[in-house]
C-alpha cells in the first residue's frame, strides 16, 4: 500500500463515525459516480473516498469513473453513457466551466443530482453547488508565503496551468496581486502557463530555469505537474537559494520540502471532496433539496461555492500532512447537512 | 476497387446498374461498413442493458453528427492530397468569432451561424493561399497555422467563453426528433448529401477529384490547380465551422476548449472517418459515404465499449484493435469476392 492509499484509509477511519449517524437514512439505490476530466494525479484520491463515502452511508456504489483523455468530449461521451448504466448521483469536475453545463442540465433532466468538484461550473447551472478549492485564494496565500521566505522581495517566476482553464487566469492575478501589495518591492518577471502536461512542463521549466535561474529569486506554481517537475529541478540543480511554493501533495514535492528544497505546498482537500460529494448526492437523493440561505460563498465563476479546504504546509507540517486534510473534512462534515441542505 | 466518385473525367456512370450494384458497392469500403455497424449494433443491444434506450440514440446521433461532420472537414482536403491539422483550430475560432458577434451585438443565431462559416471559410482560404504561394506541403502549413489561429483566438478571448447565445441554439442541440433523433445528425447527413452532389456531379467536384489524382494531368487539361486547392481548403474551413456551430448547440456555449488544446482533439474522428470509409491519403479519391459510415462505426463502437464497461482506459485500446480487425476482415471480404469475380 502507498502513502498515499495508507493516509486516505487514516482520513476514512476517522471520518467513519460521523458517517455511522446518517447511514440509516441514506437511499440504498444512490448509485455515484466520480468523474474528473481527465487523467490526473490529483483525482486519484477520489477512488477511495468514493468507495469509503459508498461503504460508510450504504450505498450501491460510489466509483470513479475517469474520461481516457483530458477532452470535453470524451467527459461528455463518458457521463451520458454513465447515465444509460444506471448511475443517478455525480460529482464531476468540470472539463470546462461553461462548456460542461450542458451535458449536467441532461444528467439532472434524467433524475440525478449533479455537483461540481474540484472545480465550479459557471452560473447559470444546474449543479447543485460546487465543491472545490478557492483556487484564486490559494494561489494568492501561497505567493504571500512566499514573499515572506524572499524577505519581502525579489523576482518571481510562476508555472501555472492550462489556459484554456479559466482558473489558470484567476491564479495567474492572485500572483499578480500578492506580488503588487509589496509596492514594487517583489515582481512576477514571468509566467509560464499551458504547462500542466510532464512533457510541455519538463521542456519549458527545465529551459527557463537554465538560462534565468539565476535571475529568480522565488518559484510559484498553481499547477500539480509544474509543481512535480519545478521541484525536481532544484534538486537536480541542487539550488536552495530559490525560494519555492508548489502546490498539492505529489511524494516528489512532499519529499523537496522535508529535503530543503521546497520551502511549502499549498494543500487541497480532493479526498474530502469525494466523500463530502458522494455523501452529499445521496442525501440530494434522499429527498434532501439545498437551503436556499445556506452559507455558501461566492468565486467568479459561482455563488454556490462551498471551500473543500485549502492550506499552506511546510516542513514543520509536512509530516502530518493527512491530519491537515483530515481536520478539514471533519469540520465541513460536522455540521454539512446542518448548512447547507433541508432534509425532511 | 473504385468508387464512383472517383472515375476519370467524362467517364460515363454506371451507377444504378447491376454491375456498380456488385463491383462498386458489394465490393468496397461501405458494404463493409455497414455490416460491421449492423453487426456492432445487435451485438451492443443485446450486451448492454441501455444501448437501444431513447436516451442512449439521441446522444449517439448527436454524437455521431458532429464526427460525420468532422470526417468531412479533412475529407475535402484529402481529396485534393493534402492535409488540414488545423480543423480543429479553425472550428473552434469560427465559432468564437460567431459567438463574440452574438453577445456583442446581439445578432440573431442565423446571423451568428453565418458569421461562423465566413470566419471558417476566411480561414480555410487562409490555409489554401499559404500553401499555393509557399509550395510547402499542407502539413507544415496548416501545422503552424493550428498554433496561430488558436493562440490569436486564446489572446483574442483571454480564454473566456461566451454563452449568453440565442437560447435557440442550446435548444436545437437538445432537440430530440421522436423522442431518440438528434437533429445535428440529420445537418450531417444533408451535408453529406451536397458533398455527394458536389464530387458526383458537378464540375468543381470533378475538378477538385482531378487536382489530387494527378496535379500535373490537371494542369495539362486546363484545370487551375492551385486554385482549386484553395477551393478545397476553403470548404474545409466551412464544415470545420459547422461542426464547431454543432459542438456550440450541443454545449450551449461557444467555448474555447470544445476542440481541446490547439485543437488536436479533433484530429483523430478527422482522420479515422474518411481513410476508414476509403478515401485515400494520396488523393484523387472520395467516398462521401463511407466517411460517413465510418464516423458512424467508431461514435457507436465507443459508446458500445463505454456500455460494456471494458474500462475507460481499454476502449482506445479496444478501439484500435476493432478498426484493425475491421479493416482486415474487409480486404478478406473483397479478396473473396475477388475470387469468386464478383468484384473487379
Amino acid at each position: 500500500m502507498t502513502k498515499t492509499a495508507h493516509a486516505f484509509r487514516l482520513l476514512a477511519a476517522g471520518l467513519l463515525l460521523s458517517a455511522a449517524t446518517t447511514a440509516a437514512h441514506a437511499a440504498e439505490d444512490t448509485l455515484v459516480a466520480l468523474v474528473p476530466a481527465g487523467p490526473h494525479p490529483y483525482f486519484s484520491a477520489w477512488e477511495q473516498a468514493g468507495k469509503d463515502a459508498a461503504k460508510d452511508f450504504g450505498l450501491e456504489g460510489g466509483d470513479y469513473r475517469v474520461p481516457p483523455k483530458w477532452e470535453l468530449s470524451q467527459q461528455n461521451q463518458l457521463l451520458e453513457s454513465l447515465v444509460t448504466q444506471g448511475y443517478n448521483g455525480f460529482l464531476v469536475f468540470p472539463g470546462d466551466p461553461v462548456g460542461g453545463n450542458g451535458v449536467v442540465s441532461e444528467l439532472v433532466e434524467q433524475g440525478a443530482p449533479v455537483i461540481a468538484g474540484g472545480g465550479c461550473l459557471k452560473e447559470p447551472s444546474d449543479a447543485a453547488f460546487c465543491l472545490g478549492t478557492d483556487t484564486g485564494n490559494s494561489a494568492y496565500i501561497g505567493t504571500q508565503e512566499l514573499i515572506k521566505r524572499m524577505g519581502g522581495k525579489g523576482k518571481i517566476a510562476h508555472f501555472a496551468g492550462f489556459l484554456v482553464d479559466p482558473n489558470t487566469q484567476l491564479r495567474i492575478d492572485a500572483v499578480n496581486k500578492a506580488a503588487a501589495e509589496t509596492n514594487g518591492a517583489v515582481e512576477v518577471v514571468q509566467v509560464i502557463a499551458d504547462i500542466d502536461a510532464p512533457e510541455p512542463a519538463e521542456e519549458k521549466i527545465n529551459a527557463y530555469l537554465a538560462a534565468h535561474g539565476n535571475e529568480v529569486d522565488g518559484i510559484v506554481t498553481t499547477a500539480w505537474i509544474p509543481a512535480v517537475v519545478s521541484a525536481n529541478a532544484l534538486r537536480k540543480m541542487g539550488d536552495k537559494r530559490i525560494k519555492m511554493v508548489g502546490i498539492d501533495h505529489d511524494e516528489v514535492v512532499l519529499q523537496a520540502i522535508k529535503d530543503g528544497f521546497v520551502d511549502g505546498t499549498m494543500l487541497q482537500n480532493p479526498y474530502g471532496q469525494g466523500y463530502i460529494g458522494t455523501f452529499a448526492l445521496d442525501r440530494l437523493r434522499s429527498g434532501c433539496t439545498v437551503k436556499e440561505d445556506a452559507p455558501f460563498a461566492s468565486t467568479a465563476l459561482t455563488d454556490r461555492f462551498i471551500d473543500s479546504g485549502t492550506t499552506f504546509v511546510d516542513a514543520s507540517g509536512v509530516d502530518n500532512y493527512v491530519g491537515a486534510m483530515q481536520a478539514i473534512t471533519k469540520e465541513i462534515m460536522a455540521d454539512f447537512e446542518t448548512n447547507y441542505l433541508t432534509c425532511e | 476497387m473504385q468508387p464512383a466518385s472517383s472515375l476519370p473525367l467524362g467517364q460515363p456512370r454506371s451507377a444504378g446498374s447491376p454491375s456498380f450494384v456488385r463491383a462498386g458497392f458489394l465490393g468496397g469500403n461501405e458494404f463493409g461498413l455497414i455490416v460491421l455497424i449492423v453487426v456492432f449494433a445487435t451485438l451492443f443491444t443485446l450486451a448492454t442493458k441501455g444501448f437501444a434506450s431513447p436516451f442512449n440514440l439521441f446522444t449517439l446521433g448527436r454524437t455521431m453528427g458532429i464526427d460525420i461532420l468532422i470526417g468531412f472537414s479533412m475529407m475535402v482536403v484529402i481529396v485534393s492530397g493534402g492535409l488540414n491539422l488545423a480543423v480543429g483550430a479553425i472550428g473552434v475560432c469560427a465559432v468564437m468569432a460567431a459567438g463574440w458577434a452574438m453577445e456583442t451585438f446581439g445578432l440573431p443565431w442565423p446571423l451568428g451561424l453565418a458569421v461562423c462559416l465566413l470566419v471558417g471559410a476566411a480561414l480555410g482560404a487562409v490555409n489554401g493561399e499559404a500553401i499555393v504561394r509557399s509550395g510547402v506541403h499542407s502539413f507544415i502549413i496548416t501545422l503552424a497555422t493550428m498554433s496561430i489561429f488558436f493562440g490569436g483566438m486564446v489572446f483574442l478571448s483571454r480564454a473566456e467563453a461566451f454563452r449568453e447565445l440565442p437560447p435557440a441554439i442550446a435548444a436545437f442541440g437538445k432537440l430530440r426528433l421522436m423522442g431518440f433523433l438528434s437533429p445535428l445528425l440529420l445537418v450531417a447527413v444533408a451535408t453529406a448529401l451536397v458533398l455527394g452532389w458536389l464530387y458526383r456531379f458537378t464540375s468543381l467536384g470533378r475538378r477538385m477529384l482531378a487536382a489530387g489524382a494527378s496535379p500535373k494531368a490537371a494542369e495539362v487539361s486546363g484545370i487551375r490547380v492551385d486554385r482549386t486547392i484553395v477551393g478545397c481548403h476553403i470548404l474545409s474551413g466551412v464544415l470545420a465551422a459547422l461542426a464547431g456551430a454543432m459542438l456550440t448547440a450541443r454545449h450551449g456555449a461557444a467555448i474555447p476548449s470544445m476542440a481541446g488544446h490547439l485543437g488536436q482533439d479533433w484530429l483523430l474522428p478527422a482522420f479515422l472517418a474518411p481513410v476508414l470509409g476509403g478515401t485515400l491519403l494520396t488523393g484523387g479519391k472520395v467516398s462521401v459515404l463511407g466517411t460517413l459510415l465510418g464516423a458512424m462505426l467508431v461514435s457507436m463502437l465507443t459508446n458500445g465499449l463505454l456500455l460494456l464497461r471494458v474500462g475507460e482506459f481499454w476502449v482506445q485500446a479496444f478501439l484500435g484493435l476493432l478498426l484493425l480487425t475491421a479493416v482486415l476482415l474487409d480486404l478478406g471480404r473483397r479478396r473473396l469476392l475477388a475470387r469468386h469475380r464478383i468484384a473487379v
